[in-house]
């Protein structure tokens, strides 16, 4: 009975975050009118066939292709900027070596700088490098922990872990990547799981990259395929459609995420050691 | 590490300049006169309907001519100008594009940002079209572009909500202003206009200025036609549209709509705002959220000494070559299909517009597709001695300074008369600047 | 209670380190550093997007000082972000600590509260917006019901700066991940023995939760405040940088300058005195705790 009011309070709350989903969902079998002129999420009419249409696309492709694409380049971009970070990060919290005050330094001044005076001459260097138009530019600045933040969060985390647990494995004959992968990756799982969510949410959600470096359609990642058919300039344009797409847009993000959201608070208890 | 990080800076500038500057020492490919085996990219944005259009009609080239590729490369508005633009500075463009009437004088002030046409008659059959279409194409006497079709801004209203108030749509500015009385008594108002991306309240408000006094707000060079006076006569004109309650105010307009465009507005979707000046090209996005049939043409505007129509025409699109194709042959053969050929004008409709080629133009008349409102609108636009909208006038940053000044004329932050003679010395300095 | 700092890393070997954090170097010069120097350099180019960049010193900056938009847009976006990361900060501090307890149907609650972060930009986001801010709008049906005047949100330039605010705020869900992942971290023992000590949920927060915590949160209002003071999506969606430029942020203009009014050379220019705004932020807030933390141990 206690607990009454926390749920109160979570459901209300949730209404909050999830009505705009919920309307959104609704919004894909309503007409334009219906959809400006209204705040209530239930259509009037359910009609399939836009979600098919929506499936299918104008262009030879179906949206399983962009899917497919995306996941191209999501899955190596995820997988290097957890493996990347967690090695920096690793680096930076268990590691004395020389200029490393410097380089600490150069981590938290690489986040400062707006991220838009990177995309001219990054699209620049790639051109240079016959890379536009592939998923190399997209994908490989994972490799080398592009990604500061991402860095600055894990080194904290890191940080919080107890030095003992270090000492015992070296006790016990492990090196340096055995401590990394079977002590301190288990404890930090939950901000590490954190890193890769995040990395393929913005990843699912970047559009100014891709626009700029991919040139080919049957190349276009879903957030390029997304925004395919959405014309301010032009006559006019079914807005469920567009709404359809990009709730099937939405699914991969939502999926991942409740996926992972057990992974943020779950993991083995490290209480044994520390207090 | 000092020495390390100024030679590091030096090597950067380098590389920076010289890829800044590679692509102006490479001059054009001449054309040889014959149509070769290649690859042709060609980029447009769009909607479905033009995506569809467009590559059926790439289709149809395949058939005609084998031997060229077309790679087409399409997407919505959003961020296609950040896309052109990037592609543009590193000399990576498609050797066809789609273009936006401003990108001219953003990407070419000079003529040299694009093929210049006037070398490819051999394949591009100009003969369609009149000279005044072809001029809006051509910079400094290079012909950049060729116009995919013209439009202007009409009037437009909510018939239902007219005769409901047993109102004629107006024919004069004086009727306009006697409308926005006796709407507001009811609690409705006659029109919309925007300081948003579109600015209609400027473009009405010059339409009125250069109709009074006959003279054009920016000629086609880019030079100013406004003394600070006509500016004054336009923002008052506006903030007399305001006071008589022809339009809402900005304020009120923000607080109803906040953001959004006029179509996707509860009070235009009610009909309580019952009007909009919108490219003919544009309009059906507002004829779809209202019931079928409300949505009329209205006509243009006069007053009875006026000097000139006033009102005024543009590309919609263009077409051009990049400066940078290997294949300008090819690519002439491949634009001139995409203008002027009856078969492509059929599959291609209106999706770009009411054509601006007369063969193309005929083509959709045999078919019967030329109907509706932009098309209704575009018509009686020929008949009047029209204007046609400088580049200049288009740009951003110009849009930026129109739309500050009557945002605060209309927040009475200050007089018309600071506000005119603001925007007069703004728009001289960036016209200076641009050249 | 004792909690031992180590203030010595324990791997071994002098140039493991360095080993470890390579890829960073290695990207810190490709992607960093490089488009620094060439930001920099453009910065003090006369260059748009037609031309070749031409060489005009620190012009950009006098036009900047004199330039009445960019001071205004820097007034905004100071305002935004010190309302805003505060706000955030403990709005995802609470929700944390309330996804944190032990109930059921917890994962569903946890991922309703990220689903903002992940709509994004979605015309939904928009139009929610629309009709919970707009003159008749439910906010202000809301406040009327409790007898408060209605407020002019979209049409006020004083109101219009919250409507943004409220749209980051709602997005919380990154912010909470962080949280919740630290929240985890803390031992249970530290709160079992605080329950035999007889302290209630208040107090076990104060002395407990927020001190082991600590670090986490000034991460987050590291990240918060670099992310508020770069700020450019949210405005650009919902206000459009309106009214009067009320909500138009030094993010906004920068993107204006470099990609609508295409002018790189100025763009460049503004990017790196908001760079430097952000790092005498950061670096303020470096100073700060770090004397508090001398201060206080």
């Amino acid at each position: 009975m206690k607990k009454l009011p926390v749920y109160l309070i979570m459901i209300l709350l949730s209404a909050v975050m999830l009505y705009p989903l919920l309307w959104l969902l609704g919004a894909s079998f309503k007409s334009n009118r219906e959809i400006f002129s209204s705040v209530w999420f239930i259509p009037k009419s359910i009609n399939f066939d836009i979600w098919k249409n929506a499936w299918k696309t104008v262009t030879p492709y179906t949206m399983g292709h962009y899917f497919a694409n995306t996941f191209m380049i999501i899955i190596p971009k995820t997988i290097f900027a957890v493996t990347s970070s967690v090695l920096v990060a690793y680096g930076f919290s268990r590691f004395n070596f020389p200029l490393k005050r410097f380089f600490s330094a150069l981590l938290v001044i690489g986040m400062l700088m707006p991220a838009i005076v990177k995309v001219m001459p990054m699209f620049l260097f790639w051109r240079d490098t016959k890379l536009l138009d592939t998923y190399v530019p997209l994908v490989f600045p994972a490799l080398l922990a592009e990604e500061g933040m991402f860095v600055f969060i894990l080194i904290r985390f890191f940080d919080s872990v107890p030095r003992e647990f270090d000492e015992a494995a070296r006790l016990d004959g492990c090196g340096t990547m055995k401590t990394l992968f079977l002590v301190l990756l288990p404890c930090i799982k939950p901000a590490v799981t954190s890193i890769a969510v995040f990395t393929f949410l913005w990843t699912m959600n970047d559009f100014l990259n891709p626009l700029i470096i991919i040139q080919s359609v049957e190349k276009y990642p879903l957030s390029l395929a997304l925004r395919l058919s959405v014309d301010s300039t032009g006559q006019s344009y079914e807005q469920c459609r567009i709404i359809a797409v990009s709730v099937i847009g939405l699914i991969p993000s939502i999926a991942v995420f409740a996926l992972a959201q057990k992974k943020f608070v779950s993991g083995i208890t490290a209480g044994g050691l520390s207090g | 590490m000092k020495k390390i990080i100024s030679l590091f800076t030096a090597i950067c500038c380098m590389a920076v300049f010289t890829a800044c500057q590679k692509k102006s020492d490479h001059s054009p490919t001449k054309p040889d006169g014959k149509l070769d085996k290649c690859t042709l990219r060609f980029s447009w944005w769009g909607d479905d309907e033009r995506h569809r259009a467009t590559l059926e009609a790439i289709e149809l080239w395949n058939t005609i001519h084998p031997e060229i590729e077309i790679v087409p490369e399409y997407g919505g508005w959003d961020g296609w100008t950040e896309k052109v633009t990037s592609q543009m500075s590193g000399g990576t463009e498609p050797d066809i594009m789609q273009i936006n009437y401003d990108w001219l004088a953003t990407l070419s002030p000079d003529g040299t940002g694009f093929y210049d046409l006037n070398d490819l008659g051999k394949q591009l059959d100009l003969s369609g079209f009149d000279n005044e279409v072809l001029s809006f194409g051509k910079v400094n006497n290079k012909l950049n572009a060729v116009t995919v079709s013209v439009t202007g801004r009409g009037l437009f209203y909510n018939a239902d909500v007219y005769e409901s108030l047993d109102t004629e749509f107006p024919r004069t500015w004086d009727e306009l202003i006697e409308l926005g009385d006796t709407f507001s008594i009811k609690g409705f108002y006659p029109l919309d206009l925007d300081i948003q991306s579109g600015g209609t309240a400027w473009y009405l408000a010059i339409v009125y200025v250069q109709q009074t006094t006959g003279r054009d707000f920016i000629s086609m060079d880019g030079k100013l036609g406004f003394t600070a006076d006509d500016i004054r006569m336009a923002l008052d004109f506006y903030k007399k549209m305001e006071d008589h309650s022809v339009i809402r105010t900005i304020k009120t307009r923000t607080d109803e709509d906040g953001n959004a465009a006029l179509y996707q507005s509860p009070e235009f979707i009610s009909g309580n705002v019952a009007g909009v000046l919108e490219w003919g090209s544009s309009v059906g996005k507002y004829e779809a959220v209202l019931p079928e049939g409300s949505l009329r043409t209205g006509p243009f505007l006069t007053t009875q000494d006026g000097k000139s129509s006033g009102w005024m025409i543009k590309p919609s699109m263009l077409y051009t070559i990049s400066k940078n194709t290997e294949h300008p042959d090819e690519a002439a053969a491949f634009m001139d299909f995409l203008l002027n050929n009856s078969e492509c004008a059929r599959i291609l409709g209106t999706s770009r517009g009411i054509p601006a080629s007369r063969y193309a133009f005929e083509s959709l008349e045999q078919n019967g597709l030329l109907t509706g409102l932009a098309y209704e609108s575009d018509s009686m636009l020929d008949g009047l001695d029209t204007v046609t909208i400088s580049p200049y006038m288009e740009l951003p940053r110009m849009k930026e300074f129109y739309n500050t000044a009557i945002e605060q004329v209309s927040y009475n932050l200050c007089d018309t008369k600071t506000a005119a003679d603001e925007m007069y010395s703004s728009i001289t300095d960036y016209l200076e600047r641009m050249k | 209670m004792k909690h031992r700092q180590y203030k010595n890393p324990v791997g071994v070997g002098k140039y493991t380190g360095l080993l470890l954090i390579s890829p960073f170097i290695a990207g810190f010069i490709l992607f960093t550093l490089y488009p620094f120097v060439c930001s920099f350099v453009l910065g003090m180019t006369d260059y748009r997007s037609a031309g070749t960049p031409k060489f005009i010193g620190l012009d950009n900056y006098k036009t900047m000082l004199s330039s009445e938009s960019f001071r205004k847009a820097l007034s905004v976006t100071l305002k935004y972000a010190a309302i805003l990361v505060p706000l955030k900060l403990i709005v995802s501090l609470l929700t944390a600590l309330l996804l944190n307890l032990e109930i059921k149907g917890i994962g569903f609650f946890r991922t309703a509260f990220y689903i903002p972060s992940i709509l994004g930009a979605n015309l939904a986001v928009v139009i929610m917006w629309q009709y919970l801010f707009t003159a008749d709008g439910l906010v202000n049906q809301f406040l009327e019901l409790f007898g408060a005047s209605p407020v002019s949100w979209y049409g006020d330039p004083d109101a219009s700066i919250y409507i943004i605010i409220m749209h980051r705020l709602w997005e919380f869900g990154s912010t909470m991940v962080i949280f919740l992942a630290a929240l985890r971290d803390i031992p249970r023992e530290l709160y079992d023995a605080a329950k035999v000590d007889g302290c209630g949920y208040i107090r076990s927060f104060f002395s407990i939760t927020l001190p082991q915590i600590k670090k986490v949160i000034f991460i987050n209002l590291i990240l918060q405040t670099i992310s508020a003071l770069q700020e450019f999506n949210a405005p650009y969606m919902i206000t459009g940088g309106g009214p009067l430029r009320s909500t138009y942020t030094v993010g906004m203009l920068i993107y204006d300058e470099m990609f609508k009014y295409s002018e790189a050379g100025y763009a460049n220019a503004v990017s790196w005195i908001l760079f430097a705004v952000i790092a005498i932020a950061v670096g303020l807030m470096y100073l700060v705790t770090g004397r508090r933390e001398r201060n206080g141990s």
